[in-house]
């Protein structure tokens, strides 16, 4: 109805991310102003790094007229005029909630991501689709002030809510003036001059009004020299490989000749060819090579397995160094010492022995029941030389990686892979992929790694059946997918359990 | 050192006649607790309501110079039973704590105060912890307040009202020698606005004029008779003295309106809600000027019936707006009614939900489903209708687009926490001993339930960890693990805990999370808290309130002392515990500073060492992208929220791989976890050295040279590389 109704304004924000300095900051600029201004919150332990809301309601004062309007305590659906996010699920969560309406609501949100436990703790990638969020703030947002807030604090030295503060007003939705903001900040007397840095930078960009910032931009750089240093590697690659997969044949390359050598990359080459021409012969053009292109990148990480030679030379390396120093951002004059955790054990270094002394050491390690307890828990610091010496022997040990017990091992897993996926493509192309988007199960370190083995023994063995299935590709996906559901591996054995329970097999565990 | 200061704002405890207060809900009772001349207050800490004991601690210096004493009580039984000084004395008085929790402990002397009754106003303020934001089971208070008869107070959500509200409680309260409760509900707490302030009252006695004469009247003791004469008083005096005042007095509001055939009954903290409900719908203005007749019930126990009917009369039907369950008032508004045979239809449940918290949008839901049924005269449907099914369709149309709903973020323990590596160890630690049951406790330390430890099997009540483990522990193949804070140990848990498991012989296992503070309250101090922050652990300290003293003096023999942040010695120490021959009660106090705490203590220390030109190393824990395999099993260890992932760089990859962010305090726990659990080597530490001194420059110097010539670089990184 035609009647003055107050601006509502709803701040969501995770604890502990200054929301309170925020709604404080608010508050102060619309009393200073002499507007009528409620907010309210909610106090205690939600606010201990949880989600949690703040919720403010302005209106000017009509002249003579002291009427107190009676505000409301908590936002209602339809009823929000700004609505403030300090994270880009935190928005999602505003519209899920019907805070978000077309016909009044402005959304300033910062698109960078805090994920929830739930996103960070899966095996595998469980993270929210930020697509939904975009698509459904675009439709359902009177107008849009998203961008990555968090760098933009960043880059002034300053914490987001500076930043979301200046957004708020350069959104000009609000009935206050761009120095009563200001002066609220002044008024707060605690970083101000990095709080009005950021504040100018979320006001500039809500004015401008600039397309937001792309969350979680995979930076790919691709120079022109293909870094080989081998001609005939980088021939074989143009010659004998679909041009969509060279790029990444030649990033799979440079990391073997890093690992190992250039014979080694060659040996990668080998492997990866005849795949390429298969392939082919199954319609690969049509379908972007999605089979070799998987491989492509699964056979250059599998081969290029951490073994204590990998790590040592990983941990070593100057550009590391420079990397660590940026990363917990030491002055150019300040020393940085790095302390490595290690704790290699039985396996691990049997694992470096030759196969045949290996196993005898960890069948030994087995009878004594020491395999898996027996650890050397190890305080390294590599930039001091006591702990730097060991590291580099063990690195200079990559001559001797190829007749180790574990690159014995995993070339035999590589092998039974490839042959797997040979095999399953001439059933299914889709089964094939799928197959070799499996090469990612056998990873990491100690039980990782043991675990990993052990599913993707299982998995290999379950493809029969899955060829059998009515859907062998999707049957196939949701064993892998529960390979990389929980860390005891309890939902792959539930998985093919139920597979094999149902005589159509993997069709109506789909269905 | 309470997480929140209040030392500005109590200033404005000395306002007078004539001035204006602006500022939040705790404050402004408080104000209103020294306009109504108390003489004592205190209470015990808890959301909503803990940041009034930061307050009434803050604003010492005011209340000494008024004479009002301050207790910060050891729990809400003791804050409870303080009120008692008002049964034989003209003294006002006023406690708080968290509601319905502190209620049921407080409820033995809430009883016999009752009971007695008292000459003194005595009010409690209870912060309602109901609804969004609320940490525990969802319960009414207005239970306590029927069965012992104590008035309840529901006051309008605005600081006049409040403020009204707790000063005519007081007098409502003599006037019926019965205590009164102020129900504040978790927004109205800290509900930010402004009122007309009065100068500061002095009690009749108070510390500056204290009592010569103790009086005795044996008509105030709970025993018999004199407990059945006291219940035939409330029944017979005082309570038709309290329906009397609160009618002459007016506490109960009448809002107009054109639709005098229909009606709203709302109680005072839900009034905002129908308001601004009403107003979505086009039936009322920003004002409060509503076309819906509204009867307020700023006290929702006792009702006035001669009011109710009065509103009711005319009407034929009315709509109860009374949040949570079960629905006392709707069922008193109907037995008022139909006592004095007036036959307006009541509706209430139903159309609003039976239970939940009454948001906005409920009330919205609700109120537009009673126009609609009642059809007011005078009142278009249509658009009443059509902006109600606006708003819904919109947020449909959103969960539409969404797709998928959005995973919840609880709570959860802090960056830097001292308590998480505690469950990071018992996780561990099931590894070889087994898993064990978990009787967890009321604190941070419950967040262990949550993702991704699922600690903790359940929780009976603050303080109660170690008590509720006694009836399963002889029932369990394995020993059973305590949780309990130190805040709970010092509540109740050394007597209804620790005594007993001694008394009982009970053979167990109770860890005491020792980190200095009640910290999810906002980090209170606790007996064995140590001035100016900071906690005793393994240093015995002779004198002061000693946990483990406490601990010695009822008994308790197998004691340990852990460091929370090496996980593998709390990982051994519980394997010790769970596996010893020993029989009987034992207990590691695990020792940690509650980290939001500590890094408020040191971080003005630390950058005035810096700025002063001082040698500082700052620690940083950190994860090599390229080792990291993006397994994620250290996050499902640790939970650390810094402790987070990033998408990979590597286009060879597709998961994305663990990353430590910029909150890091360098606890060093991923670390530690990723040693006892064996992990992986992606973690590394970095000692950055501030202010560096001669021998760490040259040691820096000699490190480039020798280590970068020999890692092929003769890029040589560090300093050089940067100057």
């Amino acid at each position: 109805m035609s009647t003055p109704r107050a601006t509502t304004v709803l701040i969501a924000a995770l604890g502990g991310e200054g929301g309170g300095v925020l709604a404080g900051w608010l508050v102060d600029t619309a009393g200073r102003a002499g507007h009528w201004v409620q907010q309210t919150s909610i106090p205690g332990v939600a606010q201990r790094t949880g989600a949690t809301t703040y919720y403010i309601e302005i209106m000017e004062r009509p002249a003579g007229d002291d009427r107190q309007p009676v505000m409301a305590l908590t936002a209602s659906p339809g009823n929000v005029d700004v609505m403030v996010a300090s994270e880009l699920l935190e928005a999602g969560r505003a519209l899920e909630n019907g805070y978000v309406t077309p016909d009044r609501t402005t959304l300033i949100a910062s698109t960078h991501r805090i994920f929830c436990m739930a996103e960070k703790s899966a095996m595998g990638d469980g993270r929210y689709d930020a697509e939904r969020v975009r698509r459904a703030a675009k439709q359902m947002a009177a107008r849009q002030v998203l961008f990555d807030m968090h760098a933009a604090a960043e880059q002034a030295g300053t914490v987001i809510s500076a930043v979301l503060f200046g957004a708020m007003a350069g959104a000009n939705v609000l009935p206050l003036s761009r120095d009563a903001f200001e002066d609220a900040i002044r008024a707060g007397g605690v970083a101000v001059d990095a709080s009005l840095a950021g504040f100018g930078r979320g006001f500039y960009m809500a004015q401008d009004g600039r397309p937001a910032n792309p969350v979680g931009n995979t930076s790919q750089a691709v120079s022109d020299d293909d870094g080989l240093g081998d001609r005939t590697l980088t021939d074989r690659i143009n010659r004998n490989l679909p041009g969509m997969l060279q790029e990444l044949a030649r990033e799979g390359a440079r990391r073997l000749i890093d690992y190992q050598g250039v014979g080694y990359a060659r040996f990668y080459l080998d492997r990866l060819e005849p795949m390429a021409k298969l392939d082919a012969t199954r319609g690969g053009a049509g379908r972007q090579f999605a089979l070799s292109r998987e491989v492509t990148r699964r056979l250059a990480v599998w081969m290029a397995f951490e073994d204590l030679i990998r790590v040592a030379d990983l941990k070593i390396r100057p550009e590391r160094v420079a990397r660590v120093r940026a990363e917990v951002r030491a002055a150019a004059d300040e020393p940085v010492i790095i302390t490595e955790f290690l704790k290699p054990g039985v396996d691990e270094v049997a694992s470096l022995l030759p196969p045949r002394l290996g196993r005898w050491a960890t069948g030994l390690a087995d009878r004594a029941g020491v395999r898996y307890r027996m650890n050397v828990g190890m305080h390294v610091s590599s930039t001091r030389l006591r702990g730097f010496l060991p590291m580099w022997l063990l690195s200079r040990l990559r001559g001797w990686r190829p007749r180790t017990l574990r690159f014995a091992e995993e070339q035999d897993r590589i092998e039974r892979w490839l042959q797997v996926i040979q095999d399953a493509v001439e059933v299914d192309y889709d089964l094939a992929r799928e197959i070799a988007i499996a090469g990612k199960v056998v990873r990491g370190y100690s039980d990782t790694h043991r675990r990993g083995i052990r599913n993707f023994a299982l998995l290999m063995g379950a493809v029969p059946e899955c060829m059998a299935a009515r859907e062998p590709a999707r049957s196939f996906c949701r064993l892998r997918d529960a390979a990389l559901a929980d860390p005891e591996g309890d939902a792959l054995d539930i998985a093919l359990a139920e597979m094999r329970a149902t005589p159509t097999s993997g069709a109506t565990a789909v269905a | 050192m309470a997480e929140r200061s209040f030392t500005k704002e109590v200033e404005q405890l000395r306002l007078g006649d004539g001035d204006t207060f602006v500022g939040e809900g705790i404050l402004a009772v408080t104000k209103a607790l020294l306009q109504s001349g108390v003489s004592y207050v205190g209470g015990y800490q808890g959301a909503p309501v803990s940041h009034l004991m930061d307050v009434l601690n803050d604003a010492r210096p005011i209340m000494d110079e008024l004479g009002v004493h301050v207790e910060t009580c050891a729990s809400e039984a003791g804050a409870a039973a303080m009120l008692g000084a008002s049964i034989n004395y003209p003294i006002r008085g006023a406690a708080t704590w968290k509601s319905t929790v502190g209620t049921n402990v407080a409820s033995d002397a809430l009883s016999n105060l009752a009971s007695a009754g008292v000459t003194g106003g005595a009010m409690i303020v209870i912060g309602e912890d109901y609804g969004e934001g609320a940490s525990i089971i969802q319960e009414r208070s207005h239970a306590f307040a029927v069965k012992s008869q104590i008035w309840l107070l529901d006051p309008r959500p605005n600081l006049p009202s409040i403020v009204k509200m707790v000063e005519k409680g007081f007098e409502l309260s003599e006037a019926s020698s019965t205590p009164v409760m102020l129900e504040l509900r978790i927004r109205a707490c800290h509900v930010h606005g402004s009122f007309a302030t009065r100068d500061n009252q002095r009690g009749t006695f108070s510390g500056q004029n204290r009592i010569a004469d103790p009086s005795f009247d044996y008509g105030r003791i709970c025993l018999p008779p004199s407990t059945y004469v006291q219940e035939k008083d409330k029944i017979e005096r005082r309570w038709p003295a309290a329906v009397d005042f609160i009618r002459d007095h007016e506490l109960n509001e009448f809002f107009g309106g054109s639709a005098d055939d229909v009606g709203i009954i709302c109680q005072g903290g839900m009034y905002n809600a129908v308001i601004r409900a009403l107003q979505q719908l086009g039936l009322a203005d920003v004002y409060g000027e509503s076309v819906i007749p509204i009867y307020c019930l700023n006290v929702t126990y006792p009702l006035v019936p001669s009011e109710v009917t009065a509103f009711c009369a005319s009407k034929r039907t009315v709509l109860m707006v009374e949040e949570a369950q079960p629905a006392y008032l709707e069922d008193a508004v109907n037995a008022a009614l139909r006592k004095s045979d007036v036959q307006t239809r009541v509706m209430g449940k139903g159309l609003l939900p039976m239970a939940g918290e009454y948001t906005g949008e409920v009330v919205l839901n609700g109120i537009a489903r009673f126009i609609e049924g009642a059809v007011p005269k005078g009142v278009d449907l249509g658009p009443v209708l059509d902006s109600h099914q606006r708003i819904t369709a919109a947020k449909q149309k959103a969960m539409k687009i969404l797709g998928e709903p959005i995973p919840t973020r609880p709570p959860s323990f802090c960056t830097g926490c001292p308590e998480r590596p505690v469950f990071s160890a018992m996780k561990l630690a099931e590894k070889s001993v087994g898993k064990f049951h978990v009787s967890a406790d009321i604190g941070c330390h419950t967040f262990s339930t949550l993702p991704p430890f699922n600690i903790g099997n359940t929780v009976l009540g603050y303080g109660l960890g170690l008590a509720s483990s006694t009836g399963v522990g002889p029932n369990m193949e394995r020993r059973v693990v305590s949780v309990m804070g130190d805040g709970g140990f010092w509540h109740n848990g050394l007597t209804s805990g620790v005594a007993n498991a001694v008394f009982n012989n009970d053979d167990g296992v109770l860890v005491i999370m020792n980190n200095g503070y009640t910290s999810a309250t906002g980090h209170q101090a606790v007996p064995s808290s140590v001035q100016g922050g900071g906690i005793r652990s393994e240093a015995f300290q002779p004198d002061g309130q000693d946990i483990e003293r406490a601990l010695r003096g009822v008994g308790v023999k197998w004691i340990r002392h852990v460091r929370t942040y090496s996980v593998s010695r709390v990982m051994g120490t519980l394997r010790d515990a769970m596996t010893t021959r020993r029989g009987g009660l034992k207990v590691i106090i695990a020792d940690g500073e509650c980290q939001l705490a500590r890094q408020r203590r040191i971080k003005p220390e630390v950058r005035a060492r810096v700025t002063a030109g001082k040698r500082d190393v700052r620690t940083r824990f950190g994860v090599d992208e390229d080792v990291c395999t993006g397994d994620h099993s250290c996050i499902r260890l640790s939970g650390c929220p810094s402790l987070t992932v990033k998408p990979t760089s590597d286009p060879l990859r597709d998961d994305p791989v663990a990353h430590v962010n910029n909150d890091c305090v360098g606890c060093g726990v991923c670390g530690e976890v990723s040693h006892a659990a064996v992990l992986c080597p992606s973690f590394f530490k970095a000692d950055i050295v501030r202010n560096p001194g001669r021998f760490d420059r040259w040691r820096e110097r000699l490190r480039a040279r020798v280590i970068g010539r020999l890692s092929g670089a003769d890029r040589v990184t560090g300093p050089e590389a940067a100057a």
